[in-house]
């Protein structure tokens, strides 16, 4: 035990003191954050553009126009200053453009400018703007002067624009329930759960490959160095292969809780509610057992084949050989995880729980069906039983690859996993 | 005193594949023996077996008095043929890493590491990263992690390969005080010289069999002494005389020759030389070689291949 536990020390130190580890424990987080401040910070740092209005309507719309993209949006800032248009008055719109283009190109005052004309018993408007990608003001424009419109017509056909204001607000009250749910009433504690499931289905998932992987490329090292012939003379097997495994859990161990803290100060300091809802979920019914026990035995699956991959291959490029299909089949419970967002009941989901390879990733997601007992004790037990015969199978074939040398050989590879049967 | 290795009529197949067939020796305790032959003859899969690493397919091992070497793996240093390290871990830490996985307390593995490195001529590498040093100081650095823990038998599988001649010589030394100190140390390689110097005992193998165990001289004394004879004649003249075989002939500047003859087993070479002064052979020069192990090597696999 103690030479596995020297083994797991080495690997988890191999890693965690190389600056690469810092610097991908820290990406995330700043990704995350960047991602979500960057629109505010864009919004702050550039100027608010400025808008000209030039009105042949002879409707008055001016007014509408600026109320409308004076309106702040969600980040506080409005969509347009509305300004005088340079050069006016103006007699006819054809005189407008000519005046005001000059003011529109490059380095100009103005970013845009609206130019209202008559068109039949409507109004035409014709946009000019500098920045043709954003069409956020033209749309603003747009809305303003078509219920400008709208609200004339009601009135020459005899409505009071209030009435029909007050008659489009008229909605149903719409209350949620669900037999599920504590109060009768859905509220989102009740949503939770299956956002959780899924978010930790996802996470076991992303676990399972960034591990897996670490450890494949480990053990290659070791390998193609025969570090593993000197190791395998120190200690057995399944102190190798165990020590390296719970290395490299440590390490992701190390990453999740990094992370997890960060998630959980941020929902502390900001959503409050939220992290309390979140918190009584995860204690209530045993639910971090649950999620706990998916985890580690998705992780034991995976993470010993990897291992014994790793042992018959003298680099990378060799051990994709196995992993194409092995990522073909770890693709498939990533696309039914998603659709258990909003059926995490049906049939085939929960028929694919049953698949030990897909077990933890599904019975994870399935989380909001509050499976029942039986089923939690019976897809564990057979994901278990798995990573048994996985371990079973995996420890001679582990020494064979270990000890055998050139190029991957997928028949040495398949009569190593055979051994086990022979003996 | 008991033998740090034995084995006994042990074969190792692979398949349809002999590696290793019906081998018996036996390593004395605090002796340096050489396992030589060529490439292919067995000697990896029979370090691998004595090791543990791999079973026999029949016949037994005894290591250090025990059946299995997994239960004394902690009294054997190893070090394998083609050999590297953890690049980013300094010659201290990986030296206490496989001192500790033997056993050793970590800070005492970790004095033992420097006290090492010391003697050794890299102190001053002692914290730097594998990495950034050079293949032969990285060697060095692998044969200390071998031996750290003061193992009872150290196994070392072509210790010799890749190292320059001064290297070589240091390791030899390094051989000498472990044996010295009472480690039994076994070596396979195919460079004779190597073995020549510092073994007691070397077995030397062909094609899986064993063809000779015992002594670098009894080995020595299974080739034929040569003698080499230099002078103005007719080769023709020497091929009568009393005691000689396989003789090869070339021409020196002039109208010399020089004549290599193998002397036959007893054969004395004081009597060939009178025979040819009687002879009247005008010889300049005479020599009598004794074998090297290279030419029992030869002699012994080339036999064993006929058999």
């Amino acid at each position: 035990m103690s030479r596995l536990i020297k083994i797991a020390l080495r690997e988890y130190l191999a890693y965690v003191r190389t600056p690469g580890f810092w610097l991908s424990i820290l990406l995330l987080p700043v990704g995350i954050s960047a991602y979500g401040l960057a629109p505010i910070l864009m919004a702050r740092s550039t100027p608010v553009p400025t808008l000209a209005v030039v009105d042949f309507s002879g409707r008055g719309l001016e007014g509408d126009i600026d109320k409308a993209v004076s309106a702040r949006g969600d980040l506080g800032q409005p969509l347009a200053r509305v300004v005088a248009a340079p050069g006016a008055p103006f007699t006819s719109p054809a005189q407008a453009v000519a005046r005001l283009k000059p003011a529109l190109a490059r380095g100009g005052p103005l970013e845009a400018a609206a130019i209202l004309r008559p068109s039949g018993d409507s109004v035409a408007i014709d946009f000019w703007s500098r920045n043709v990608s954003d069409r956020s003001v033209q749309g603003a424009v747009e809305a303003a002067v078509g219920s400008a419109l709208r609200r004339e017509r009601l009135r020459a056909a005899g409505v009071d624009p209030a009435v029909l204001a007050s008659i489009d607000r008229v909605s149903p009250r719409l209350i949620e329930f669900s037999p599920g749910s504590d109060s009768g009433r859905v509220a989102l504690k009740d949503r939770l759960p299956g956002i959780v499931g899924f978010a930790m289905g996802m996470l076991l998932w992303m676990v399972v490959l960034t591990g897996a992987g670490m450890l494949l490329n480990s053990v290659i090292e070791e390998k193609s160095s025969r570090i593993l012939e000197v190791l395998m003379s120190s200690a057995s097997v399944p102190e190798i292969m165990g020590g390296k495994i719970l290395g490299v859990a440590a390490v992701t161990g190390t990453v999740l809780a990094f992370w997890l803290s960060i998630a959980a100060a941020v929902l502390i300091i900001r959503f409050p509610a939220i992290a309390g809802d979140l918190a009584s979920i995860l204690m209530a019914n045993g639910l971090w057992a649950y999620f706990g026990l998916y985890f580690i035995g998705g992780y034991l699956m995976f993470a010993t084949l990897y291992v014994t991959i790793g042992a018959f291959c003298e680099t990378t490029r060799e051990a994709q050989t196995l992993l194409g299909p092995l990522m073909i089949l770890m693709s498939v419970p990533l696309v039914f995880m998603s659709q258990a967002l909003t059926r995490p009941d049906a049939p085939l989901l929960a028929a694919l729980a049953w698949f030990p390879p897909f077990t933890p990733f599904m019975m994870a997601a399935r989380v909001a069906t509050n499976p029942p007992l039986w089923q939690v004790a019976a897809t564990a037990a057979l994901m278990f039983a798995l990573t048994g015969l996985e371990l079973w199978v995996a420890i001679p074939a582990f020494k064979s690859g270990a000890l055998a040398t050139g190029r991957f050989d997928v028949r040495h590879f398949l009569r190593s996993l055979a051994v086990r049967g022979r003996d | 005193m008991q033998a740090a290795l034995v084995l006994e009529r042990v074969t190792k197949r692979y398949g349809a594949f002999t590696a290793v067939d019906d081998l018996s020796f036996e390593a004395g305790a605090g002796k340096i023996m050489g396992f030589l032959g060529p490439n292919g003859a067995g000697k990896t899969s029979t370090l691998r077996m004595a090791l543990g690493l791999i079973a026999p397919s029949s016949g037994a091992i005894s290591v250090l008095g025990a059946r299995d070497a997994a239960q004394v793996r902690s009294r054997i240093g190893f070090l394998p043929e083609e050999r590297g390290l953890y690049r980013r871990m300094t010659p201290v830490t990986v030296i206490a890493f496989l001192a500790g996985l033997k056993g050793v307390a970590a800070p005492e593995a970790r004095r033992r590491a420097r006290a090492l490195l010391e003697s050794q001529g890299l102190a001053d590498a002692a914290d730097r990263q594998i990495r950034s040093l050079s293949k032969g100081m990285a060697q060095k650095v692998q044969l200390l992690s071998a031996i750290a823990h003061e193992p009872d038998l150290v196994i070392l599988d072509e210790p010799f390969s890749g190292l320059d001649p001064v290297n070589q010589q240091s390791l030899e030394g390094l051989l000498r005080d472990l044996a010295a100190r009472g480690s039994t140390v076994i070596f396979s390689t195919h460079v004779m010289q190597h073995a020549e110097r510092v073994c007691d005992q070397v077995v030397l193998m062909a094609r899986g069999r064993k063809v000779f165990d015992g002594t670098v001289e009894a080995a020595r004394a299974a080739a034929p002494r040569a003698l080499i004879v230099e002078g103005v004649f007719e080769p023709s003249q020497m091929a009568d005389l009393p005691g000689l075989e396989a003789l090869t002939v070339e021409g020196l500047e002039g109208s010399g020759v020089r004549v290599t003859a193998a002397l036959k087993p007893g054969a004395p070479a004081q009597e060939m030389l009178r025979a040819a002064f009687a002879k009247g052979l005008e010889i300049s020069r005479f020599e009598l070689r004794e074998p090297r192990l290279h030419d029992a090597f030869i002699v012994l696999t080339s036999a064993g291949a006929a058999e």
